[in-house]
């Protein structure tokens, strides 16, 4: 099992010249600050960036190209202008509660997200499911805080949301036991480790049932986190945004952040899970060992990883952007009486699949 | 508590939401005062008047020329078929004839019109189901018909391009080439725009089978236009009273038939406008393939223009249907009264007993397939 001592972190702090006799939570703040700041903050700049580039090239106009050299400092732009907004209404106690309880459930996820083999904090039994009870609790928090907003817009997203969430995540989760069945556990180090760098080593194409569980999952997970375009819960032109219609200026920019970091970290996660992970050549990587590069490896493996992580995301994207915005009812039908089927079939597909070959 | 009790009629109360005048469900301004039982709609109040600018008490201010001006601007969106219904007025009155090429050419303005005002239809369709791609190629084409009104005219709303007794100018050079031109453009990125749109599963699930207008509605309401032919009701002013040389054209008038879901449906409408675009785009065909020669204006009643005392009413299908305009003169350079009889109000009136029991997420789509036009409407 990974541990603290030996994780990407304490090389860090040797790095920077920190005291050995530190407790372990110092090392492990210090490592979700890191991952905050350095990775996923980066992320959401250059995948909103991107975002708009294709966007705009899709829809035959320029998209930003006047913040830095050919746009690239839009991102930064947006999030200073949106910083210094000041919010025109005050909240109540409740709206505030429930914004922290939304906040900290996204955010409590920082720390069993899968970056690497060397960067697994939480490398646990369970360390695949925990997202999910995240996502849950999130559902939860967006719900309550646009039921306390009073409004129709405010308390119908959050109601569409809590439903979304119930709806994808029954064959989200299905999908994830089978993944679970073909590795043979939940633990990040197992899942990633048992595919390899090749396209043909990956858990999508080892039997068509995974490759069933893994559409079914990148599926239910927009139901899940309502990412467009199954973001019913968000419409825009009827409710007016739902939860968002009452946010302005940093609590919007928190909040469309968060939404950006649930998308990046399903993402994240069905990369590992089906897509081969953060996995290199063996070659590559028995060498990086060898002349004890680690901390290289370790940044190499992160890159692969955001790299397929962003392609996969760009798809979505792509497919929200060309097509119209499905119905909330229509998403959680679409989610019960399809995916879920689905999702079962393919459990008992994998299930099948994996005592067949255990049994030879 | 005791609410409840009171009214034990009904089994739940309802919620109610105000919404405009400016709101992103509603199309142009107006207020909906909307009780919903649960997301369903159950009873619906409109209100309009937001966009009131006196334009038919400014039209007895002016002088009879001056007017036409103003009659454009009874609908931005489409303005020459508030010049046109005025004309035809004053020409009625003034018994003035228009010269057979000018006649041609107000058609070919007013089908232009129609396509334009048809694929910014399209664009509001599009808005109010979230799909952002298409907004963006239906402008960039609908721009190329702005820059024909430009090339003609001069400008690309609010034309101002009509006078009684003929247009103000000729066609300029190469205008009937860009015409036919754009024409084949549209008709080839139509194709595309189906497959990405029209006809795109989602879309399909969100338009098919709501908002229905039963042709009982139609009649009461006195429905006319794309939105009355799409439930079955074939009445088209081009065809039932020509005017402008209408009579000469060959074209079809499309009905709905109900390809997606219900005849009458969203979906419906909104494929009944894109036949209508494929319909002016061969009337444009027809029109300037035998475009007449001579005379754009009919000179002798361009000077020292009087209008006899009497009334007139003229009757025009613009894009939403039938557009009439009603004109008193007493003889003097001023008219004593000019009334219109938009269609988009009787639209407006369908509203309350259409959005009953429809989704709080069918709203937006259900209005926008009505084709409203505010100005033109609070006038």
């Amino acid at each position: 099992m990974m541990t603290l001592e030996n994780s990407w972190v304490v090389a860090w702090s040797r790095a920077l010249g920190l005291p050995h006799d530190i407790p372990q939570w110092v090392y492990a703040l210090i490592a979700l600050i890191c991952i905050y700041c350095l990775v996923v903050i980066p992320s959401g700049a250059i995948l909103s960036y991107l975002d708009r580039k294709l966007t705009a090239d899709l829809q035959a106009r320029v998209g930003p190209n006047r913040t830095g050299p050919v746009g690239t400092l839009q991102p930064v732009a947006d999030l200073f202008k949106l910083l210094q907004k000041e919010s025109q209404v005050r909240w109540t106690w409740s709206e505030n509660l429930w914004m922290g309880v939304h906040s900290m459930a996204l955010y409590s996820t920082l720390a069993v997200m899968p970056l690497g083999s060397m960067a697994l904090l939480v490398d646990t039994d369970m360390s695949a499911f925990i997202p999910f009870w995240s996502a849950l609790v999130l559902a939860l928090g967006t719900m309550l805080l646009g039921i306390s907003q009073n409004s129709v817009p405010g308390w119908f997203g959050g109601i569409r949301v809590a439903a979304q969430t119930l709806a994808g995540s029954f064959p989200a989760l299905v999908a994830l036991l089978c993944v679970g069945v073909r590795s043979g556990s939940f633990r990040w180090s197992i899942l990633g480790n048992s595919q390899g760098f090749a396209p043909w080593s990956w858990a999508l194409v080892a039997n068509p049932f995974q490759a069933v569980a893994f559409i079914v999952f990148v599926i239910s997970g927009l139901v899940l986190l309502a990412i467009p375009p199954l973001d019913g819960g968000l419409s825009m032109s009827d409710i007016h945004g739902g939860v968002s219609s009452h946010l302005y200026g940093r609590r919007l920019s928190l909040f469309r952040f968060g939404r950006f970091y649930g998308f990046f970290l399903w993402s994240v996660i069905t990369v590992v899970l089906f897509l081969g992970g953060w996995t290199l050549p063996t070659t590559a990587v028995e060498g990086l060992r060898n002349i004890e590069a680690y901390r290289f490896l370790a940044f190499i493996e992160l890159l692969w990883l955001l790299f397929k992580t962003f392609i996969l995301m760009l798809l979505i994207v792509w497919v929200a952007r060309v097509n119209p915005r499905s119905r909330v009812d229509q998403i959680m039908d679409f989610s019960w009486k399809v995916l879920s089927p689905f999702s079962l079939l393919a459990l008992v597909g994998a299930s099948f699949w994996a005592g067949w070959r255990a049994f030879i | 508590m005791n609410q409840i009790t009171e009214s034990s009629d009904s089994s739940t109360d309802l919620t109610t939401w105000e919404i405009g005048p400016y709101h992103g469900s509603l199309p142009a301004p107006m207020r909906l005062r909307l009780g919903l039982d649960g997301e369903i709609i159950a009873n619906c109040k409109v209100e309009t008047g937001f966009l009131h600018r006196g334009l038919e008490k400014t039209c007895e201010l002016h002088s009879w020329k001056a007017v036409i001006t103003y009659a454009d601007h009874l609908d931005p969106e489409v303005a020459v078929y508030g010049e046109l219904v005025f004309c035809l007025a004053v020409e009625e009155l003034g018994d003035t004839s228009v010269p057979p090429r000018a006649q041609s050419i107000r058609l070919i303005l007013a089908e232009l019109s129609r396509l334009s005002a048809h694929l910014l239809y399209m664009v509001r369709m599009a808005k109010a189901v979230g799909s952002e791609t298409i907004i963006h190629y239906l402008l960039r084409d609908r721009e190329r018909i702005l820059d024909l009104f430009e090339l003609l005219t001069g400008a690309r709303f609010s034309l101002g391009f009509l006078r009684f007794g003929g247009v103000k100018a000729d066609v300029t050079e190469g205008f009937l080439e860009r015409v036919l031109e754009v024409c084949e453009m549209i008709r080839i990125r139509m194709k595309e725009y189906n497959d990405l749109f029209t006809f795109n599963h989602v879309f399909l699930q969100r338009s098919s089978f709501i908002g229905t207008m039963p042709a009982s509605l139609i009649r009461n309401c006195g429905i006319t236009g794309p939105n009355a032919r799409a439930s079955g009701i074939v009445f088209d002013v081009r065809k039932s009273d020509p005017y402008m040389g209408y009579d000469q054209l060959e074209f079809e008038i499309p009905v709905g038939r109900g390809e997606g879901g219900n005849v009458g449906d969203v979906h419906d409408r909104f494929l009944l406008r894109l036949r209508e675009m494929t319909q002016s785009m061969e009337i444009l065909k027809q029109l300037i393939e035998k475009l007449p020669t001579g005379e754009f204006l009919n000179e002798k009643y361009e000077k020292g223009f009087t209008i006899p005392a009497g009334e007139a009413y003229s009757k025009i299908e613009s894009s939403r249907g039938l557009l009439g305009c009603h004109v008193i003169s007493d003889g003097s350079e001023f008219p004593s009264r000019v009334q219109f009889r938009p269609p988009t109000l009787a639209n407006l009136m369908a509203i309350p007993q259409l959005l009953q029991g429809t989704r709080i997420e069918d709203l937006p789509v259900v209005l926008a397939s009505l084709d409203l036009g505010i100005a033109e409407a609070d006038r």
